[in-house]
């Protein structure tokens, strides 16, 4: 028995997962902050602090991610891609397309039934697709980001919204929101033009069944819907979506 | 007798009319604020009080721009790059390419005698508009109209290596509590916005003379910038934010003088000088 430690330095978040072999022991996510460095000591301190061991438990630990470089007790980085592929891998073997909406980017990963990357592409030039779009959006509507999910379910007319981009998004939504539109009608609007900017995305890697949703976007149950709806199938979201890559840089440090 | 025309230009951010009589009888420009669907008889009332004039005096309007759909009384609708074109061209005949910068587009139109010969077009996008340097201005703490004199004493403008404007924003906060100088970040940003107004409207035959209007031609900063990266002066007009309605107005005229001519009267809109209803 060994245990192993995967850091994914996130430019929103930072994740720390801890594996005792290939079975996943513990967790911990924090908000990356200014100080990568600190957030992944911090956030590696969390998860190991959860079940009791120290960093000299740790066999193995892989840094991924925007901010992996700056993890100087890494023994390895590996590229976040790749650690989304044996994460995704490691909880549903066969999921083919990932779809990854982080705080700042969006990608979409196309597995072959190996697992291995076949084709992935990110967009990091645009805040359409991202996290980014969930936060304005939440900000605009005085609401906890974690609620956004459950109040767009209960939209009976979604907005349209003419645009993809999220600052004309929000000065779109504050003129709805001063005719009158619902806030709920708001975030469906809003999920829906997200969704269409992910899809365009997902559809340059080909869209390949099963599918999987990972990131922070994930635990959005608005979005996820939007994007089912627009794959026109269920899609999986593992219980922590927000940590695949940090599982898949624990995985891959426990096979070195 | 003299016959007077208006026109209504409403932008994503300003709303503009000018009443045309032999010349400008009056201009108005009010920002368009989020209840814009509504504010277009507003600020038409304020330019008929200008132009001492009743609504019944004019003899055609037409509205123009992002809202011109929400101008019920307007007895036509045109789109802003024609209105444009004409307006640009009664005000500066030389010119033969212009460059608009709004609240939430930029555009590049061709005009040859006063009519649209190519235009290219970016509302997908707010970095290389308005909105870009307003966000950026907001988050420095810098009032909008102080953004391009401030940038003219920068000493070295910094590299914004974002694009979209949300990523630009926390990259710009960043470099301003690493240190870097105010003037250097706001020439920066006028740089970013030139670089993607510039290769948008490169993609036309870019020929002289170029002229600049909308908000963005009130940036000195950013006209020096887009002068720099299209490798040639532009000319601005007095009042650049009102091309297009004047545009407008004069197109109400020449429409108006056609039919006459003809013997004939335009078909007017119905509806008087009310507010635009909606969710009816």
């Amino acid at each position: 028995m060994a245990f192993f430690l995967g850091i994914d330095v996130g430019s929103g978040y930072t994740k720390a997962v801890v594996c005792e072999d290939t079975s996943l022991r513990s967790y911990s996510i924090i908000p990356s902050g200014g100080d990568y460095r600190k957030a992944a000591l911090e956030s590696s301190e969390n998860a190991l602090k959860k079940i009791n061991i120290s960093m000299s438990d740790i066999s193995n630990t892989i840094a991924t991610g925007y901010g992996a470089a700056i993890v100087d007790f890494a023994r390895q980085t590996l590229s976040d891609i790749s650690c989304h592929a044996i994460g995704i891998n490691y909880l549903f073997p066969s999921v083919r397309t990932v779809i990854d909406i982080g705080a700042q980017y969006s990608r979409a990963i196309h597995l072959d039934s190996e697992g291995r990357i076949v084709n992935f592409i990110m967009n990091e030039k645009c805040a359409g697709g991202s996290g980014k779009f969930l936060q304005v959006t939440a900000r605009i509507l005085q609401m906890d980001i974690k609620d956004l999910g459950r109040l767009s379910l209960t939209s009976e007319k979604p907005v349209e919204f003419t645009t993809a981009c999220a600052v004309f998004a929000e000065s779109e939504a504050v003129s709805r929101i001063s005719e009158g539109a619902l806030p709920a009608d708001i975030v469906a609007g809003i999920h829906k033009a997200m969704s269409s900017k992910i899809i365009v995305l997902a559809t340059r890697v080909g869209l390949v069944p099963d599918y999987a949703v990972t990131g922070g976007g994930a635990k959005d149950i608005g979005l996820v819907r939007a994007i089912e709806k627009e794959l026109k199938t269920n899609t999986f979201v593992a219980q922590e979506p927000q940590i695949t890559a940090a599982l898949g840089a624990a995985i891959f440090a426990s096979s070195r | 007798m003299i016959n007077y025309f208006a026109g209504v230009d409403i932008g994503s951010t300003m709303t503009k009319v000018v009443i045309y009589g032999e010349g400008i009888r009056a201009m108005i420009i009010g920002p368009t604020g989020p209840e814009h669907r509504k504010l277009a008889n507003k600020v038409m009332e304020e330019a008929l009080i200008q132009a001492h004039l009743k609504f019944e005096d004019l003899s055609y309007i037409i509205a123009t721009g992002y809202g011109r759909i929400n101008v019920p009384f307007a007895d036509r609708q045109v789109t802003e790059i024609t209105c444009h074109a004409k307006g640009l061209h009664s005000l500066l005949p030389t010119v033969k390419t212009v460059v608009d910068i709004g609240g939430q587009d930029s555009k590049g139109i061709k005009i040859k005698d006063g009519r649209v010969v190519s235009f290219v077009m970016n509302d997908k996008c707010a970095a290389g508009t308005g909105r870009f340097i307003e966000i950026m201005a907001d988050s420095l703490g810098v009032p909008l109209n102080d953004m391009g004199r401030l940038s003219l004493t920068a000493d070295k403008p910094a590299m914004i290596s974002s694009t979209c404007t949300v990523f630009a924003e926390h990259e710009v906060t960043n470099q301003l509590s690493g240190g870097e100088t105010l003037p250097n970040l706001v020439a920066g940003i006028h740089e970013s916005v030139a670089t993607r107004v510039a290769s948008l409207v490169k993609k036309l035959n870019i020929e002289p003379d170029v002229a600049i209007t909308g908000g963005g031609a009130k940036n000195i900063g950013l006209v020096k910038a887009l002068e720099k990266k299209l490798g040639c002066p532009v000319l601005i007009p007095p009042e650049p934010l009102i091309t297009g309605a004047l545009g407008a107005a004069i197109l109400a005229k020449e429409i108006f003088e056609k039919y006459t001519k003809e013997g004939q009267v335009p078909e007017r809109s119905k509806s008087g000088l009310q507010e635009a209803k909606f969710f009816d």
